[in-house]
């Protein structure tokens, strides 16, 4: 097993050098580099020479990557070209909404698609089924954003139950509770809007897998030897139903984080998806790069945790 | 008599495991036994077996009724409705703008007086175009080179492989808003092209794993035997096995690209004006919301009805294709 996890990781690297060199050829071949988007048009040739030797520019673009990924490895991500400020430091500052946004959702996610999954499992095709089904179609099939859209519109605009962007309401002091009642207000629509199409799907392999572990024969004799049903399903069912729901889960990351870039495009929530859409405004490339060089960290590492959680779950998989 | 079955056209076996399946009830068996003749005489092609399964399924009938009012709507209802000028400015003044529907705006109209059913429908042009012909590209592409890949193995596998795992790793999205910010002009084709180009590596995926799998299956090696070369095993015999899947994944991709398309117009980086889209018309109708909410309910609303109907579609085919499935 230990050896299994070290050959993963091993793997993991060269894809995550090739995705740095795919992603730094792709932001250089980007019409509008830092020179249109910095350099002041009427600046004189030999102001342009210096900052583009200041900015090693005139590197041939094999160097440029090469110093840009070794000084990134040391955790200096550059500088945003719109403001100047360290990468790394404005990462830090909005990684905490986007953390708290996805970790929350997932979790609502989860929950309910193991719900939803098992009873839809244990009543096959009964009415709850059909009705659960028939709502994850809706799921699937609704893109994010409407989703968040029309909830904000409708809870927000037309009901004012709860608050629609941001994640705290301007200009009113509150003691501690009304602060964090409020937050929980704020929090409320984001996450249900991220995590619904997740659910949607999640909640379709949870299903199909419990059918399956439902009819195993260790079920039938766990059934005959007298345990009670709740035991059945919590202890003896969902325990092998739940594994292959983890690799789905963590494949799906990457969707999850597309999902959350919109989720904080559409609530205004200031994580890392907002920095990144206002970054694709002003063309802030090593903002730009670093988002996505970072959220490709995030994927491949939850597809390593993925593999070795399905080992850890269930011992009949060996590895060689 | 179900749904969409004809008579004496009903297949055998799945008379035979619904009549094991239920408890036998006595009067079950007569319609069986005077089936029984015409059975014999009546043998389907596989398209008509396909054809008939899939009408049995009535979500995924319900599905394509749906996708045919859907391209009837928006490709012929500027002519049988008259609602033909998405862009003309019907008002006179500015307190006549944001109409609720009336008889002579269906629809209503949005912020600046025009027409909402004819944006509906000219939008509708724009976003199923662009949902079909990026399918259609990225399929293309798939198909050809993730057949290559599977057949042949080697360089060109290696170098899918790898493309695939890069493109897979970065979110979607991310990579979507990064290319379209930057490098189109934001005409439908171009939005088309761009879809293609990060879809097509997941198709061509699917394509070479069932390359992979049937190029090792006996009749592909009586073929081989017999002198078949290697253009024509690909394309005459694995491809034809390999259809399924593609297929049922092709359906699901129109779908898929339409949210695509929409997400990216409501960020602004898709289909921009003169051209309508459902995804530019509800990131337009959003601020407008308090007044007139049909400007956002109906352009989403049509597009969840739509990838909704192509999901349909792509589940009953996937059953209707897979020849294990005989009873639903």
């Amino acid at each position: 097993m230990g050896r299994y996890i070290l050959r993963r990781s091993m793997q993991a690297i060269p894809l995550l050098f090739l995705i740095s060199i795919a992603m730094f050829a792709l932001i250089h071949a980007l019409p509008g580099g830092p020179e249109a988007v910095l350099f002041n048009p009427r600046l004189s040739a030999a102001g342009r020479a210096a900052l583009r030797a200041r900015f090693g520019l005139d590197d041939p673009l094999p160097i440029q990557y090469l110093k840009w990924i070794t000084s990134a490895l040391q955790g200096n991500f550059g500088y945003s070209f719109a403001t100047n400020e360290a990468v790394s430091s404005i990462l830090a500052r909005r990684f905490p909404a986007t953390l708290e946004l996805f970790s929350i959702a997932l979790v609502e996610a989860l929950i309910i698609a193991v719900a939803v999954g098992v009873i839809s499992a244990l009543r096959q095709y009964s009415l709850t089924d059909y009705v659960l089904t028939t709502l994850a179609y809706f799921g699937i099939a609704m893109p994010i954003f409407i989703f968040g859209l029309f909830a904000q519109d409708i809870f927000g605009i037309w009901l004012h139950w709860l608050p629609t962007s941001g994640t705290t309401t301007f200009g009113v002091t509150f003691n501690a509770f009304n602060a964090a009642w409020d937050h929980f207000n704020h929090l409320i629509l984001p996450t249900s809007v991220l995590a619904i199409t997740f659910i949607a799907t999640w909640s379709r392999y949870m299903r199909a897998s419990m059918i399956e572990v439902k009819r195993q024969d260790y079920i039938r004799t766990a059934r005959a030897k007298g345990v009670s049903s709740s035991s059945l399903v919590f202890r003896h069912a969902l325990r092998n139903a739940v594994i292959p729901l983890i690799t789905v889960v963590a494949i799906d990351f990457g969707a999850v984080a597309g999902g959350a870039t919109i989720t904080e495009g559409v609530f205004a929530w200031p994580g890392m998806g907002q920095l990144f859409l206002q970054s694709l405004d002003s063309r802030d490339y090593p903002v730009l790069l670093s988002i996505l060089l970072l959220s490709a960290v995030f994927v491949v590492a939850f597809n390593l945790i993925a593999d070795i959680l399905y080992g850890v779950m269930d011992p009949r998989i060996h590895y060689s | 008599m179900k749904f969409g079955e004809k008579e004496g056209i009903v297949d055998i076996s799945d008379q035979q495991a619904g009549a094991i399946n239920r408890a036998p009830m006595e009067d079950e068996f007569e319609p069986m036994l005077e089936l029984t003749p015409a059975l014999v005489q009546k043998r389907r092609s596989q398209g008509r077996i396909i054809f008939d399964r899939f009408m049995r399924n009535r979500t995924a009938v319900a599905g394509a009724a749906v996708l045919i009012f859907m391209f009837v709507f928006c490709f012929l209802g500027p002519y049988i409705t008259g609602h033909n000028q998405p862009d003309t400015i019907n008002v006179s003044n500015v307190s006549q703008t944001l109409a609720g529907p009336s008889l002579q705006f269906p629809l209503g109209t949005d912020d600046v007086g025009r027409d909402e059913l004819a944006r509906a429908m000219a939008g509708g042009q724009v976003s199923l175009l662009i949902g079909l012909t990026s399918m259609l590209v990225a399929i293309g592409v798939g198909v050809g080179i993730g057949s290559i890949a599977g057949y042949y193995g080697g360089i060109v596998d290696n170098l899918l492989m790898r493309l695939t795992d890069v493109v897979l790793s970065v979110p979607l999205y991310l990579l979507l808003f990064v290319l379209s910010a930057s490098f189109i002009d934001h005409t439908p084709r171009s939005v088309i092209i761009l879809i293609a180009v990060l879809v097509w590596p997941a198709a061509s995926r699917l394509v070479r794993g069932e390359f992979l799998a049937l190029r090792e299956r006996e009749y592909v090696l009586a073929a081989r035997t017999s002198g078949a070369r290697n253009f024509r095993l690909m394309f005459r015999h694995i491809l034809p096995n390999a259809a399924g899947p593609i297929i049922v994944n092709a359906t699901i991709l129109v779908g898929n690209n339409i949210i695509l398309e929409s997400v990216l117009s409501y960020f602004g980086f898709g289909i921009q004006p003169p051209y309508a889209s459902w995804g530019n018309m509800i990131s337009d109708g959003q601020g407008y919301f308090s007044v007139n909410p049909w400007l956002v309910f109906v352009p989403g609303l049509l597009i969840f009805f739509t990838v909704l109907s192509f999901n349909l579609v792509g589940d009953g085919l996937r059953d209707a294709l897979d020849p294990r499935m005989t009873e639903r």
